[in-house]
Order: structure tokens, then C-alpha cells, then sequence
């Protein structure tokens, strides 16, 4: 038994142990808490043992009945039990004294939170279809539960809850179908014999099964357009089950599309990927185009996870471009890029929900517009979001930046590689990697912004207090990864590289680029920024010193001391990007002048309200389910009350098939 | 052989008569006469395969189906006052027989491959019971009153414990009083119901109870 195979063991024995006590213990956030973190500590050693080339495999024939459980954890499949491990340690350490302020303490939501870590621990080490879907159904079942934890705090999570069921599991039907398809074609459903078979699929057979299970895969990564639920269902999460739904859950559905479209499906055609990319870059702008718009803290941080994925999703689609027109070692950099940013989002976007959760607990407010002014009170949530803005802004000395940096080298250097496809796709693609970075910043500047600086807006946002130590501890965790991942990659690109490389890309990973030239270190980029602003400092420091310093009043035009009323706010801070990007996002605009009944030329009040209504949501979803309330309406008539029509209907139905068999036999 | 065919006849007719009839009193001694059909029916059988066990569950079913049953439904008819007769049934009675003689043909159609899988005396007589099923159904569609509807959901029970013996000569004494069991707690429950409603609206007329939706 090696290492690998010891920590899945230790995830699943521990994770069940913390459910089973959470169950029965009084005291259960602590035990809950420290049960998460451990079973977390648990993956990341499996999963960078699997990394480090300690693969294994085990299979359980008794556990489940007809094909059983079988387990392996290969370098692709350990990068994201790793990942999910981390996610854990610092959600399952802020959990402790999170869940306790806010009277989540109940025992379903308690014992689901090990299990939902256990099951997203397991399914990328599922090595059969069968055990793959177990462990994704767990998964859903345990995170909607955590989703509806808070209830009782309005409809609103209710609604989120049921949008989070209905779609996960028509997901979970979309994979089940492609699998179920790909399955009959093969000897029997372990993995090592679908990746026998997934070569010899027709083209139309292997083009069923991948777009089923893309869209069941997309639909968990929150792709547009099949996304509406995650900007609902991630903020009424409570803030560590967020983290973990927004950092660590989504990331499976970008497992489930490379598990079974490189690996199982062995590539396939260019279509497949022209498709992925295209997906992706669409997600990717509209996005973080909505979370600039939203003026929710959670919620923006919610459209951002659909903008990350959708990144990863191009880069995932680059590479399979590449592969499917022999550019191995362009594809393997692509790839690389793309699962660069996978860990680097699950690191900024622990910190930054967990941060968002800090002022939650503090002010009882999700909403920029009634926020700001927490930097006096809430020093350390207030640096950990800066550091996690940063990190999400793809900016030099962020974490997102070494992803997207690599993955936009690939693009670039892709585009005299592949085909006429790749001529026109790659500068596209890269104009919409670019949109979308600058938007990042935009976002994260108004989210840091507005939300933490210039002075409060609201009497909760004064009172707020500073979080207990485990919530900040649980940040600090997420912190130092984001810290480490953007200054010294080279410490993880390694493993990064072991999991694109057994994604079966074939040829040789190395990134020694023959045509690419450009080379960069994030360590001295950040060492020669942070001189750069040590020498402005210093010399604007020199200058001012010249002069006699004089305290006065910022000056305000004459309108009297400045209040909070006179700060931009979220909404404000919004609108020229607003403007530019009217025709997209369409936003509802309704401004009420109210005059004073003396006179009409005199304004008593000028109410302004926006809304940006999902325009992709309002045009695919409204007609489905506006078809399904008109079909249970009719279906409706039919029940009348009367107790004679419903015991009627079975009679005639009973009489009609009857009459059909002694008619057609 | 002939007393076999006997008790079928025995167990068609008084379905019939179920639908005949509109004294509350006299549907429930039919009832008990079928009951008691029914039981010949398992006793033939058992004295063809010779069987104790076959025998010990026809004495449980002549006690519970023509015994037991029929003694809770006239006492639950006690209960009732003055309303005795079944006086609007949704179909009139003339039309229900010939829609009872639709049925038994619709019975004989289907159950032709059934038969056909093993022909013998036993399995010749299964049309009957698919019958005695489907007026049951028919009563419990087309009747009023609570209890009338108890002995369509009855009628139902017997048929196809009429269709199990008749196919597999014996389905085994535990699964017999299982079901046995299940029928007598049915009955007891809906007896209740039955004594409720006629507390709460005076009337145990089904079709009044139009406000039980969403």
C-alpha cells in the first residue's frame, strides 16, 4: 500500500468517522471543523503522492452490487484531489467558528459537509462508470442539502436550492446518457476498457458521447449557457461551502471533460474542441461581464467562477486543437495553462469566498452598495480580499496572472500551428482572454473597492467587528497558497505538467518552446514591482517633505463635509462599463423623479433603480419553463377533485390497455 | 370439476348482482356469498392436489371473506342511519350490466394467452376472476356511497385472489395471509374514514368531496 492509495484510504475513513460523529456529538462545529480540515490534509497527501508518480488502483467488487467500486488515482486525477484537499483544510478550519456565529449547527448540514469533501475526493479517483456516478450523485446530494443549510433566511435560498437540484441532476442524466452510450460499446464499464474502446467509436457515436457528457460536465462548471444556477445557488451557500462548491466542485466538471474527452475518447476530431473553446470563451467574457454589472459581493464572486472555468475551458480547447493537428507539445503547454488555473482559481477563490463570509458574519450584508469602510475594523478580512482581488485580477503579481499568462503564450504561438480553424479561432480566442482580464480588474477593483474602502454606508458596515481567529486562519491558509502559487509557480508547474502529461497527451511535456520566446519570472517581476514602488514612494516621500505638511479638509466644492452618500458606489462604479456594453447585457433601468407639490421645478427625490436581468437566462430558460407551467396547468384540469374522475381515469386506462392487448395480440 | 365451474358461476353471478342490486344490506350478503364461492373454489383445488396446506387456506379465506368482512361492513352499515339504498349511482343499473357483460367479454379476450400457456380446468375458469376484477373496478368508479365502494374495492380483492389460485393452484399460506391481512386492515381503516365523514358532513357521498386538491 503506498502513499497514494494510504491518504484515500485515510480521506474516505476519516470523512466517514467526522459524519458519523457529527451525527452523535454535542460539541459538533469543532469536531466538524477539524474532521474537514484532516480529511482535506488527507487528499493533498494522496493526491501529490499520485502527482509525484505513486499511482494506484484498487478494486471493491462486494461494495456495489453488479460492477462494484473501483478506485485509481493517476497523476490527472491526484491534481485534483489535491486541489479539493486544500479547498478543504482552509473551508473545513474557518468552518469551526463560522458555522457556530451563524447557527448552522444542525445536524443534517453538519454531517453532509465531510461527506461532500469525501465524495469530491472520490470521483476523481473513480476508475469505472459506476463508481464516477455514485460519487458525482453523492456530491450533488450532499452540496444541495449545505446549499438549503440557511432556509430559513428567505425564499430567495429555496429557490436557489430547487434551481441547484433540478439543474445538477438534469446534468447528471446528460453524463449518465453519454457514458450509458459509451459503456455499450465497450467490454464492460471500467475505465481502462472505455479508453481501449473510445478509439475504435465511429465518429457520430464518439461525437454523441462527448457532447452528452459536456454538457453534463459544463453544466457542473457553471459553462454558459448552462450556468443560471450558479450564480443562485453558490451565494445562498453558507460562505465555507461556497469556497468549497466555487473552488473545488466546479473544477470536477473540467475533470469529467478532459477524463473523458482526451483521455477515454482519445482526442477525437477538431470540432469537439473548436466547440470547448468556443464555450469557454463565451462563459469567460459574459461571465465576468455579469459580475461586473452584480453589486451582491457573493454573487459576483459566483459569475467569476464561470468566468474562470470558462478560461480553463479555453485553454482545454486549445490544447485538444493542437492534439487533433499534431502540435503535441503546444497542446501539453495549452493544457497545462489551463490546470494552472485551475488550482490557481481553487487557491483565490477559497480566500476570496471565505473573506466575503468574514464580512457577512460582521455586517449581516452581502451587498457592496450598503458596504465600505471595513479597513479600519476588519484589517486582516480587508487584506485577505485585497490579496484575493489581486490574485483574481489577472495583474502581474496576482495568481491568476501565471495561468493566464502561459495560457495566452499558447494561444499566441498557436495560431501559425493549426489549420484554417486554428487561424481564425486562435486570435479570437485571444482577444477574449484579453476582455476578459481587463474586465477581472474592473470587477475586483470596484468588488476591493467599494466594498472595503472610503467610509461605511451603512450602520451595520460601521459596526462591524473583526472575525475570530479560526475564520482568519482558515483565510490565511487560502492566503499563503495564493501567495506561493503567484511567486514561485515553478514549485507547482512540475505537477501540473505529471497531470496534463497522464491526461495522455502523447509526446514529450517539456515547455522548452522551440518558437516560444517569451520567458518570465513572477518572483523578480513582483521584486522589481515592489522596488519600483518603494522608489515612487520614496521620492514622492523626498518631495512632500520639502514643503510644510498642512492638515485640511478634503476639498468638496463647498457642499460641507463629505458623507458617504457622496462615494461611488457599486452601482455607480458600474456604469460606464454599463454603457459600453449596453446591446449585451441590456440592462432595466427605471429612474423616478418625485417634485415637491409647491412646484414642479423644485426635485424632492430622484430614485434610480438598475437591474441587469441574465439575458441568456431570460431567452433559453423563460420559454421551457414557461411551456412546463402551461403543461401543468392543463395537467391541472384534469384533476378535479372528484374522487370518482381519479378512480375513472384508472379504470379507463386499465379497460383501454386492455382492449389494445386484445386487439394487437 | 363440475363443482369447480360451479363456484366460478357462483363468483360471477354474485359480482353481478353486486351491480343489480341497490339495498346496501343485501349488496353486503351477496358479498358474503361470494366470500363463501370463493372459498369452494380454494377447497376444490386443495382436494385436487391434496393438499393441508391448500385446505387450511380455504378455512381462512371462507372466515375471513365471507365471516369477518362481511360482519364489519354490516355493522359499519349500522352506523349509517337512514341512508341504506345506493340511490344515484353514476351509471344507472341497466347500463351497468351491459357494461358488465362488456367487460366479462373484454375479461375472456385478454385472458386467452393466459390460458393458452397451460390449458387445464383450473386455468379455463381464469377469465372469471379477471371479470370479477374488472366490475369490482366498475363498481368502485360508478358507486356513491363509501361502503358500496368498499365492496367494488373488495369485489377487486377477490377476483384476484380468484386468478392467483386459479394460475398457480396456491400461492403459499404466508403470501395468502399477508394479503388476507392487508384487505382486513384496508377494510378496518376505511371503516373509520367511512364513520368519520358521516360525523363531519353527515353524507358519505364521495362526489361531495370536491375541495380535496390543490
Amino acid at each position: 500500500m503506498n502513499l497514494a492509495a494510504t491518504g484515500m484510504a485515510a480521506v474516505v475513513a476519516i470523512g466517514l468517522v467526522t459524519a458519523l460523529l457529527a451525527a452523535v456529538v454535542p460539541a459538533r462545529s469543532a469536531v466538524v471543523g477539524v474532521g474537514t480540515a484532516v480529511t482535506g490534509a488527507a487528499a493533498v497527501v494522496a493526491g501529490a503522492a499520485a502527482l509525484a508518480g505513486g499511482s494506484f488502483s484498487v478494486v471493491l467488487p462486494e461494495v456495489l452490487p453488479l460492477s462494484g467500486v473501483a478506485l485509481t488515482l493517476d497523476p490527472l486525477g491526484g491534481l485534483f484531489v489535491a486541489v479539493t484537499g486544500g479547498v478543504a483544510v482552509a473551508a473545513g478550519i474557518y468552518a469551526m467558528s463560522y458555522v457556530d456565529s451563524l447557527d448552522l449547527r444542525t445536524r443534517g448540514v453538519q454531517v453532509a459537509l465531510p461527506l461532500f469533501v469525501v465524495a469530491m475526493a472520490l470521483v476523481p479517483a473513480a476508475a469505472n462508470v459506476s463508481t464516477l456516478l455514485v460519487c458525482w450523485e453523492l456530491m450533488a446530494l450532499a452540496s444541495l442539502v449545505l446549499v438549503v443549510a440557511e432556509h430559513r433566511r428567505g425564499p430567495r435560498v429555496a429557490s436557489a436550492g430547487r434551481w441547484y437540484a433540478v439543474m445538477t441532476h438534469l446534468g447528471f442524466v446528460s453524463v449518465l446518457i453519454g457514458l450509458m452510450v459509451f459503456v455499450a460499446h465497450a467490454p464492460d464499464d471500467s475505465f481502462a476498457a472505455l479508453r481501449e474502446a473510445g478509439g475504435r467509436l465511429s465518429p457520430a457515436v464518439a461525437g454523441v458521447v462527448f457532447v452528452a457528457t459536456l454538457a453534463g460536465f459544463t453544466s457542473k462548471a457553471g459553462i454558459v449557457p448552462l450556468h443560471a444556477w450558479l450564480p443562485r445557488a453558490h451565494p445562498e451557500a453558507p460562505s465555507h461551502v461556497s469556497a468549497l462548491m466555487s473552488a473545488a466542485m466546479v473544477n470536477l466538471g473540467v475533470y469529467g471533460v478532459v477524463r473523458v474527452g482526451v483521455d477515454l475518447l482519445g482526442g477525437g476530431t477538431a470540432w469537439w474542441w473548436l466547440l470547448v473553446l468556443a464555450l469557454g470563451a463565451v462563459s469567460a467574457v459574459y461571465g465576468i461581464l455579469q459580475a461586473a454589472m452584480s453589486s451582491d459581493l457573493k454573487r459576483l464572486l459566483g459569475q467569476s467562477t464561470t468566468e474562470n472555468m470558462g478560461l480553463v475551458l479555453v485553454g482545454i480547447g486549445a490544447a485538444g486543437l493542437f492534439a487533433s493537428s499534431g502540435e503535441h507539445t503546444l497542446a501539453a503547454l495549452a493544457l497545462t495553462a489551463a490546470l494552472l488555473h485551475v488550482v490557481g482559481h481553487a487557491a483565490f477563490k477559497t480566500l476570496l469566498f471565505l473573506a466575503a463570509g468574514s464580512v457577512l458574519h460582521a455586517t449581516g450584508s452581502r451587498d457592496l452598495d450598503a458596504l465600505g469602510g471595513l479597513r479600519p475594523v476588519m484589517p486582516v478580512t480587508t487584506a485577505a480580499f485585497g490579496l484575493g482581488a489581486l490574485a483574481a485580477s489577472a495583474l502581474p503579481p496576482g495568481t491568476a496572472f501565471v495561468s493566464e499568462w502561459l495560457l495566452l503564450q499558447a494561444l499566441i504561438h498557436g495560431l501559425p500551428a493549426g489549420g484554417v480553424a486554428a487561424a481564425i479561432a486562435m486570435p479570437v480566442a485571444v482577444a477574449a482572454v484579453a476582455l476578459t482580464a481587463g474586465l477581472a480588474v474592473a470587477t475586483f477593483v470596484k468588488a476591493f473597492g467599494v466594498g472595503f474602502l472610503a467610509k461605511p454606508r451603512s450602520g451595520a458596515a460601521a459596526d462591524a467587528h473583526e472575525s475570530p481567529f479560526t475564520m482568519l486562519a482558515g483565510m490565511g491558509v487560502a492566503a499563503v497558497v495564493c501567495v506561493v502559487l503567484a511567486l514561485w509557480p515553478a514549485g507547482v508547474l512540475p505537477a501540473v505538467q505529471a497531470a496534463a502529461g497522464g491526461a495522455a497527451v502523447s509526446g514529450d511535456v517539456t515547455l522548452r518552446l522551440s518558437q516560444a520566446t517569451g520567458a518570465l519570472s513572477p518572483l523578480l517581476l513582483t521584486l522589481g514591482l515592489l522596488a519600483a514602488v518603494v522608489v515612487v514612494a520614496g521620492v514622492v516621500r523626498a518631495a512632500v517633505a520639502r514643503r510644510a505638511r498642512r492638515e485640511a479638509r478634503l476639498w468638496d466644492c463647498g457642499g460641507g463635509p463629505m458623507s458617504a452618500r457622496m462615494e461611488y458606489t457599486a452601482t455607480s462604479f458600474a456604469e460606464p462599463l454599463q454603457r459600453v456594453f449596453d446591446d449585451v447585457v441590456q440592462p432595466e433601468l427605471d429612474v423616478d423623479v418625485s417634485h415637491h407639490q409647491e412646484s414642479r421645478y423644485l426635485v424632492q427625490a430622484v430614485e434610480y433603480r438598475r437591474k441587469v436581468p441574465d439575458r441568456i437566462e431570460r431567452r433559453l430558460y423563460e420559454p421551457v419553463l414557461n411551456a412546463i407551467t402551461a403543461w401543468g396547468g392543463a395537467g391541472r384540469r384534469l384533476a378535479s377533485g372528484s374522487v370518482h374522475r381519479y378512480l375513472g381515469y384508472g379504470f379507463y386506462v386499465v379497460c383501454g390497455a386492455l382492449i389494445l392487448l386484445a386487439v394487437t395480440r | 370439476m363440475q363443482l369447480l365451474y360451479l363456484a366460478c358461476g357462483a363468483l360471477l353471478l354474485t359480482a353481478v348482482l353486486v351491480l343489480w342490486r341497490r339495498e346496501l344490506s343485501v349488496i353486503i350478503r351477496v358479498f358474503a356469498v361470494q366470500g363463501a364461492a370463493l372459498a369452494v373454489l380454494v377447497a376444490v383445488l386443495a382436494a385436487q392436489e391434496n393438499s393441508v396446506e391448500l385446505w387450511a387456506v380455504a378455512v381462512g379465506v371462507l372466515v375471513l371473506r365471507a365471516g369477518v368482512l362481511p360482519y364489519l361492513l354490516r355493522r359499519a352499515l349500522a352506523g349509517a342511519g337512514e341512508s341504506r339504498r345506493e340511490t344515484r349511482p353514476l351509471v344507472n343499473v341497466s347500463a351497468s350490466l351491459l357494461a358488465a357483460a362488456a367487460l366479462t367479454l373484454l375479461a375472456y379476450a385478454v385472458s386467452q394467452p393466459l390460458v393458452a400457456l397451460a390449458p387445464s380446468a383450473a386455468t379455463q375458469a381464469i377469465p372469471v376472476g379477471v371479470t370479477v376484477v374488472l366490475i369490482g373496478f366498475f363498481v368502485l368508479v360508478t358507486r356513491r356511497r363509501a361502503l358500496s365502494q368498499l365492496v367494488g374495492f373488495l369485489l377487486m380483492d377477490n377476483g384476484i385472489t380468484a386468478v392467483g389460485f386459479l394460475t398457480t393452484t396456491g400461492v403459499g399460506l404466508v403470501v395468502e395471509l399477508g394479503v388476507s391481512l392487508d384487505v382486513l386492515l384496508a377494510v378496518l381503516v376505511l371503516q373509520v374514514l367511512t364513520t368519520r365523514m358521516r360525523e363531519t358532513f353527515g353524507d358519505t357521498d364521495l362526489d361531495e368531496l370536491r375541495e380535496l386538491r390543490d
